[in-house]
């Protein structure tokens, strides 16, 4: 983020030297103070709280507790294989659902850009998923992945498979995939509207030159709207690690203090953490694996950043908005 | 029902500036395919169509469906008998209007406060200069992308601290500071409107303070509206942080809906939750319906300007 994005302004406000002056440092801050004082208060100061905590062996409640260094860091790195089974699995999860859901979202976007009827409700039908509030969301899967009155045990009961209990190992991580999923029209609508973005002129060219529908869009299509595709993994993959709520909901009874019938397999790390503090009473221990964590999507996001140059098509000067 | 949604979903309201001309729209019909859709789209969106609208169909059987029909299985639940009974019970088994009015009250104050904030704020960024002001906005950048939900327990243990667990202020403090995406949508939005108009006002003597009220504001009718929407919606949606804040009887509809429809002996009752959900989804559909284009148009928003 360069001065450049600011420049429209500024260049008209410089009347320095004189009395008057257009801009003032002081009003700037003073409109800005309550997100100033906002982050401050409500994300430096729990994130530092964190940190200070994540040093000690503090329980939540005992008023007695103390200093133990990193000791927490340590026993999590070398002794808890269960973070680490968590970590992973969440990372297994983020890989499988991060790229279906973009793929799937880009791929209702090209069935819709086409010319089909009731088109318009047939992108609200994708899109109000991503909508629905995730209480809903899970009851309404709770109902589907039901063992007994479930519709998808129907559905493969009609081809003959047995019953399956979905919200239990190890077929809740599976669950919790279908789940979230189905709320992939939010990406469906933001490569619905590049899409409209790619000049025709382009693949009309290709389309001269002999290429089919799918070189078409391998090699003009997926290329001009790669920013906004890449766009999509990276926020999909920040979100998708830190899902908590998910399978804290879908789970058999689900209340707020039964974290830990979430089934291993659809244990997220956050979930891990949650039982951490919430079912273990152990806030010094979670808050450091708050901190390695918030440290590890940290990297993980600079690191994508520099990678996007090497894969990504950013189109020159295209539009007249930013 | 035909244009649910506009056709062109690049042609939002939401983001563009009064003085900024609508895309044209010959435009858009160049980059349609060109055929007519064939047997095979019509057959990928008929099943698409299916697997997204099926936990709609579902959870509607379910809410229709007696207790012995879900017991029976799927199958019972394939041959449902209209009854409206669970929707009764799903009111009166718990304290359904009041936890109506907590969510109602809740996603207001977030709605206002926050909207009114991110506006104040957004125009600072847009239109004001300071010392460090590309810092702050990097700032506001990355706190979209920053793991919200990790900070979350933090908070929790700092409120908790402060005597705020079971009050409603946690979210006025939300509120008051602004949320980074919508001061993000404002700043969008008030950085295109051309210098002439602001170069009048100053003219005229006019101070910021009344620049933003009296000229910014009114033009940012739009998205003020696209704010308070999507802000409610948020709000009315959150599951986590009325869990971890609020007690039972002062939480919202989405804690009660969630973890509220039990039998004495804490069996969950899923034909009375599934009536319960759906009145509880309800105001969020509606409103979608009403207001496609300002949901869709931030959805996009926030995707192109990545």
């Amino acid at each position: 983020m360069t001065s450049t994005t600011l420049t429209p302004v500024a260049a008209a406000g410089d009347t320095r030297g004189r009395g008057w002056r257009r801009y003032r440092s002081r009003t700037f801050y003073l409109f800005a103070s309550p997100w100033i004082v906002g982050f401050v208060l409500l994300t430096l100061a729990p994130i530092t709280y964190a940190f200070v905590v994540s040093l000690t062996n503090f329980d939540g409640v005992s008023p007695i507790w103390r200093f133990i260094g990193f000791r927490n860091y340590v026993e999590i790195i070398t002794s808890d294989p269960g973070a680490w089974a968590s970590l992973i699995r969440t990372i297994v999860f983020t890989l499988i659902v991060v790229p279906l859901s973009v793929a799937g979202g880009l791929a209702l976007a090209l069935l819709v850009n086409r010319r089909i009827r009731a088109r318009g409700v047939v992108r609200a039908i994708f899109f109000v998923p991503s909508v629905v509030p995730v209480v809903a969301v899970a009851i309404m899967w709770r109902l589907i992945f039901n063992r007994d009155a479930g519709l998808l045990n129907l559905i493969i009961g009609w081809f003959g498979a047995d019953k399956v209990t979905w919200l239990a190992d190890p077929y809740a991580f599976y669950a919790l995939i279908i789940m979230t999923l189905w709320g992939l029209g939010g990406g469906m609508i933001i490569s619905l509207a590049a899409l409209q973005d790619v000049p025709v002129e382009l693949e009309e060219a290709a389309r001269i030159d002999g290429a089919g529908n799918w070189r078409v869009i391998r090699h003009i299509t997926i290329p001009m709207i790669s920013p906004v595709l890449y766009f999509q993994v990276i926020t999909g993959i920040i979100s998708t690690l830190q899902m908590l709520v998910q399978p804290l909901l879908l789970a058999e009874t689900s209340s707020i203090a039964a974290s830990s019938n979430v089934p291993q397999s659809s244990t997220l790390f956050m979930v891990e953490v949650y039982n951490e503090f919430f079912y273990n009473q152990r806030f010094g221990y979670g808050s450091a694996m708050l901190w390695i964590f918030f440290v590890f999507i940290l990297l993980l996001t600079l690191g994508l950043q520099r990678l996007s140059k090497r894969f990504v098509f950013y189109q020159v000067a295209a539009g007249g908005d930013d | 029902m035909a244009t649910l949604i506009e056709d062109d979903v690049r042609t939002r309201a939401v983001v563009r500036p009064p003085g900024e001309a609508p895309r044209k729209r010959r435009r858009r019909l160049q980059t349609e395919s060109s055929k007519p859709a064939g047997v095979g789209t019509y057959i990928a969106v008929i099943i698409a169509v299916g697997l997204f609208g099926v936990p709609f169909v579902w959870i509607l059987l379910a809410s229709i469906a007696s207790p012995t029909q879900f017991s029976q299985g799927a199958e019972g639940l394939l041959d449902v008998s209209w009854d409206f009974s669970n929707y009764i019970e799903a009111v009166t088994r718990i304290n359904f209007g009041a936890y109506t009015m907590n969510s109602i009250i809740l996603s207001t104050i977030s709605a206002v406060l926050s909207t009114a904030t991110s506006a104040l704020v957004g125009f600072a960024f847009a239109r004001l200069r300071g010392k460090g002001q590309n810092f702050l906005f990097l700032i506001v950048v990355a706190t979209m992308m920053i793991p919200s939900i990790v900070l979350l327990i933090p908070t929790y243990i700092l409120f908790s601290r402060m005597g705020l667990v079971g009050t409603y202020w946690p979210w006025v403090l939300w509120g008051l500071a602004g949320l980074p995406y919508l001061i993000f949508l404002f700043r969008q939005f008030f950085t295109a409107i051309p210098l002439e108009l602001e170069d009048a006002a100053i003219i005229d003597g006019c101070g910021w303070w009344r620049i933003f009220f009296t000229i910014f504001l009114p033009l940012a009718k739009p998205v003020i509206l696209t704010s308070l929407l999507l802000s409610f919606t948020w709000t009315w949606g959150d599951y986590l942080a009325p869990a971890l804040l609020l007690n039972y009887d002062n939480t919202t509809l989405a804690v009660a809906t969630a973890s509220g429809y039990l039998d004495p002996r804490g069996n969950g009752l899923p034909t009375i939750q599934a009536a319960g959900a759906v009145l509880y989804l309800l105001p969020v559909v509606i409103i979608f319906l009403f207001a496609q284009k300002q949901f869709m148009g931030s959805s996009v928003s926030s995707g192109v300007k990545g």
